[in-house]
């Protein structure tokens, strides 16, 4: 049995702040994730660190939060945040008077603002549709939501703290009405980890409920699934929204070498069973086109979903439910935290701890704000010119991944998971989608003796009904005839079993 | 615009290009090739692939749905063709093993067994089961064969690396054309003092050479060794391509390189002639006849678009099975994406079907109905279909 003090569930944005916030104020903690870091929500969205606009019409209190979270990772996160800049952009026909709101808010928020005209904007992006009106221009940045969360947690693992991924939490241990523990199940072993602690929070986004009801509590959670599409190429270097009332496919997010656009609204029940509708990848293509019309013949590698754990309203439209967070005490020693966003996640940690602090009535200031995020160096990017350094034993061409840098990971993780090599080097996230890299980093574990024949062939098939799920809709143009040739390639030369 | 006068244009230089366009010239007319580049032979096994769904191919294909453009091929035909490329292949010294009787398996790269009927001579001796003794040879730094994967499956198996100075395939292949190395090679191998019945390799094992490197090193090391199947780029593709390529230009076909075809001139129901692009110039191609082998979307035959599919060359009517949701299945392994039905429907005599002209026969994997990977239809479907087509084509002209 593991004895701590605090257990975090979940290992999203929210849940790896808690464990930087906790690592800085002295606690010991242990994070249990069922997937890898950044699995869910957080590693499905756009990386967008929102300036605020996006929600400063419609929720004052959400943008001024998103403006000044955005203004700390700026200056803790220096070496990983990208500073793109955002505009705001009004075509031919969108409203006026929500331009006048949209201005007059911003200023009462204090986010700054600068009009530019068709042209001035076009200069700054000279992909942008040249019909649009005007442009305003707010401090919108970018982030790789990944190695955010590797980010927090490199302080926590610097301070001590624990973590447990691909871990499923399968039993909350209570004792005289209280949660003094949890029994997450190893996906890799089978083995039971038994966790004690004082307090547990319960950070697991779209999974909240279910986890709350392992404990026997209730969180009622609307989810909404909104979905993104990835372009093979960087068509803006500045964050371009849609000036008009939040909307499908009304912001476009430069990343790395990609853009990203989205997103869409639906409600769905359950969040392990999410399908695409190929309706929201012509509807983001659509809209996004109007804003980049270079959008309409891009070509699109992947499309993805992720579900926003949003608070239960009455609201029908799940956009206009808060994006504010809570915390919600289930007067048990655990507590749920939901709601929220990316942008905001160190705040809704920094509440969060302040949360068990008082309960505990410890007093340590939270320094999540101060203190500049550990290991950016490292983890931040992977700029080309490291990429190049060793051209040698490139295993992933499309993303210049080689042969070291995926045994240093594997070494440093023991992972069977090619999806765990790709979050953390990028291995299989250029056009081939891992269409021939897979293969290649398979055998390496193959070579370290980590994997036995039928760890393989499972692990490839996994992967390969995972990375087709992500594609399935992006599928014409080049990116159909490179997966007929990743296709022939698995099923073809390497004779890989097809369906009985 | 310069004009030039042939029998026939072929248009695509994969296997069914190259067998219709061999076949022509042999029946003494006068044939050109047009091509964009490399064909996607260049990124196969190098496998003749007739039909995988039955041991004996001829009976898998007579099982095949009504359909399927396989059945508008006789049984002589199809014998007849394959033999013919197996005295092509020989003649080119690149002979190959196998016959319609019955399927072989050859192991794959992760040691799986892959169905195949015709398979280049170097992987004759492939084993047939688990329990063969194998030692496998690999290279310093190459990234595309592991043989982690074989070992893991065959119990009796084990393996050795060679430093070949070059980590990719083709580099490999091409240091296997050297004498010296060759010879530097079999000493080493000599030294390792193998006690398996038989040696693996990737295929790797050169290019042009790639038949005398293997009898010299079983006879030096006196046992079979035989090659496996690499992910692209393979070499026994590309020594594919090169023998059937070199066949036709042997016979006299002439073939252009790097000439995407840019449009067409019509009388009637005739295509006249076909524009082909060199370096951005326009040369009108004329024929009396337009063999269609430009393979299917890799190849660059078809292309989709969000909604529909085209024919590249001659926008001719595309048999697709529905909108862009029946177009892949959830599964990703399942049999029955329907994108593997998508081609040109054609009649008994290779003509596309609702097809305004009546001189394009068609052939090969951009056939409508093929399923090439459900069905196991690859090469030997494309030789089957393109000798047949080329009967067509040259009735038609007499």
């Amino acid at each position: 049995m593991i004895k701590t003090d605090v257990i975090i569930i979940g290992g999203g944005a929210t849940g790896c702040g808690i464990a930087r916030d906790l690592a800085l104020r002295g606690i010991p903690h242990c994070l249990i994730e069922k997937g890898d870091f950044a699995a869910g929500a957080t590693g499905a969205c756009h990386g967008l660190l929102h300036s605020g606009g996006r929600y400063a019409v419609s929720d004052q209190v959400a943008a001024k939060e998103c403006y000044d979270e955005n203004m700390i990772m700026r200056r803790i996160g220096e070496k990983c945040v990208e500073p793109t800049g955002g505009l705001f952009v009004r075509l031919p026909g969108d409203s006026k008077i929500f331009r006048e709101r949209f201005l007059r808010s911003c200023e009462e928020i204090g986010i700054p603002t600068e009009i530019l005209s068709s042209t001035k904007a076009l200069e700054l992006v000279p992909n942008l549709n040249p019909d649009i009106e005007e442009a305003i221009k707010v401090p919108d940045c970018s982030i790789d939501p990944f190695r955010l969360c590797m980010l927090n947690m490199r302080t926590s693992e610097l301070k001590g703290g624990l973590s447990f991924t691909r871990h499923k939490v399968t039993e909350i241990v209570q004792s005289h009405g209280r949660c003094i523990g949890v029994k997450a199940l190893d996906a890799a072993t089978g083995d039971e980890k038994e966790i004690h602690g004082n307090i547990i929070v319960n950070a697991s986004g779209a999974w909240t409920n279910l986890i709350a009801k392992l404990a026997g509590c209730e969180v009622p959670l609307t989810l909404s699934k909104g979905s993104l599409v990835i372009t093979n190429h960087r068509l803006t270097d500045m964050v371009i929204n849609r000036l008009r009332p939040s909307s499908d496919g009304d912001i476009i997010v430069p990343n790395e070498a990609v853009c990203l656009a989205g997103t869409t609204s639906l409600a769905v029940e359950d969040p392990d069973k999410i399908t695409i509708q190929p309706a929201e990848v012509d509807t983001i293509i659509g809209e996004a086109g109007r804003m980049i019309p270079h959008f309409n013949n891009t070509r699109v590698i992947r499309a993805f979903s992720g579900v926003r754990p949003l608070l239960k309203s009455q609201k029908l439209d799940s956009r206009e439910i808060s994006r504010g967070f809570q915390i919600i005490d289930h007067q048990n020693g655990m507590y749920s935290i939901v709601g929220g966003k990316l942008t905001t996640f160190r705040l809704m940690a920094e509440k969060m701890v302040d949360t068990i602090m008082n309960a505990f009535n410890l007093k340590r200031a939270c320094e999540t704000a101060e203190k500049p995020l550990d290991g950016q160096e490292e983890l931040s990017g992977y700029p080309l010119s490291k990429r190049l350094a060793d051209m040698k034993d490139i295993v992933c061409e499309c993303e210049l991944v080689t042969r070291k840098h995926v045994e240093r990971i594997i070494a440093q993780t023991g992972t069977r998971h090619v999806g765990d090599i790709s979050h953390r080097t990028r291995l299989g996230m250029g056009p081939c989608q891992g269409g021939f890299c897979t293969f290649r980093a398979l055998g390496v574990m193959h070579d370290m003796n980590i994997l036995t024949a039928e760890q393989s062939v499972q692990s490839l098939r996994e992967f390969l009904q995972r990375r087709f799920r992500g594609i399935r809709y992006a599928l014409w143009g080049d990116q159909l005839r490179e997966e007929q040739l990743v296709e022939y390639i698995y099923l073809g030369i390497l004779a890989m079993e097809k369906n009985k | 615009m310069s004009v030039i006068e042939y029998d026939v244009i072929v248009i695509g230089a994969g296997v069914a290009g190259l067998t219709a366009g061999s076949w022509l010239s042999g029946q003494g007319l006068k044939v050109a090739l047009v091509t964009t580049g490399e064909p996607t032979a260049c990124l196969s096994t190098g496998c003749i692939d007739v039909c995988a769904q039955n041991e004996d191919p001829l009976q898998g294909i007579a099982h095949l749905p009504a359909e399927h453009p396989f059945h508008l091929v006789s049984n002589a035909t199809i014998h007849q063709a394959l033999n013919d490329f197996q005295q092509i292949m020989t003649d080119m010294g690149m002979s190959y093993t196998g016959g319609l009787g019955k399927n072989r398996r050859i192991l794959s790269a992760i040691g799986t067994f892959k169905t195949t009927c015709l398979t280049p001579s170097t992987m004759q001796t492939s084993p047939q089961n688990e329990n063969e003794k194998i030692h496998i040879i690999t290279f310093t730094g190459l990234k595309d064969f592991y043989p982690g994967y074989i070992i893991s499956r065959f119990p009796n198996a084990s393996f050795s690396i060679y430093n070949a100075g070059v980590p990719t395939t083709m580099g490999i292949a091409a240091n296997f054309e050297d004498d010296t190395f060759l010879e530097a090679f079999i000493l080493w191998l000599e030294k390792q003092n193998i006690r398996e019945d038989k040696i693996a390799f990737p295929a790797v094992l050169g290019l042009e050479s790639a038949m005398s490197v293997k009898e010299r090193i079983e006879h030096r090391l006196e046992r079979p060794i035989f090659e496996i199947p690499t992910i692209p780029p393979s070499m026994p593709g590309r020594r594919l391509f090169n023998g059937l390529k070199d066949h036709f230009r042997r016979k006299g076909g002439v073939i252009y390189w790097g000439w995407p075809v840019a449009g067409v001139e019509k009388t009637g129901r005739q295509i006249e002639a076909v524009i082909a692009e060199s370096r951005g110039r326009p040369n009108s191609l004329n024929a009396r006849a337009f063999i269609l082998a430009t393979g299917s979307f890799v190849g660059g035959g078809l292309w989709a678009k969000r909604d529909t599919i085209m024919e590249k060359v001659f926008n001719l009517p595309v048999f697709v099975p529905g909108g862009q949701e029946v177009w892949f299945d959830q599964d990703y392994f399942s049999v029955n994406h329907g994108i593997g039905e998508t081609g040109i429907a054609v009649d008994s005599s290779f003509r596309p079907k609702g097809c305004p002209w009546d001189n394009i026969f068609v052939c090969g994997a951009i056939l409508a109905h093929t399923e090439a990977l459900k069905n196991g239809c690859g090469h030997g479907f494309a030789i089957a279909t393109a000798q047949a087509a080329a009967q067509c084509c040259l009735e038609h002209i007499r």
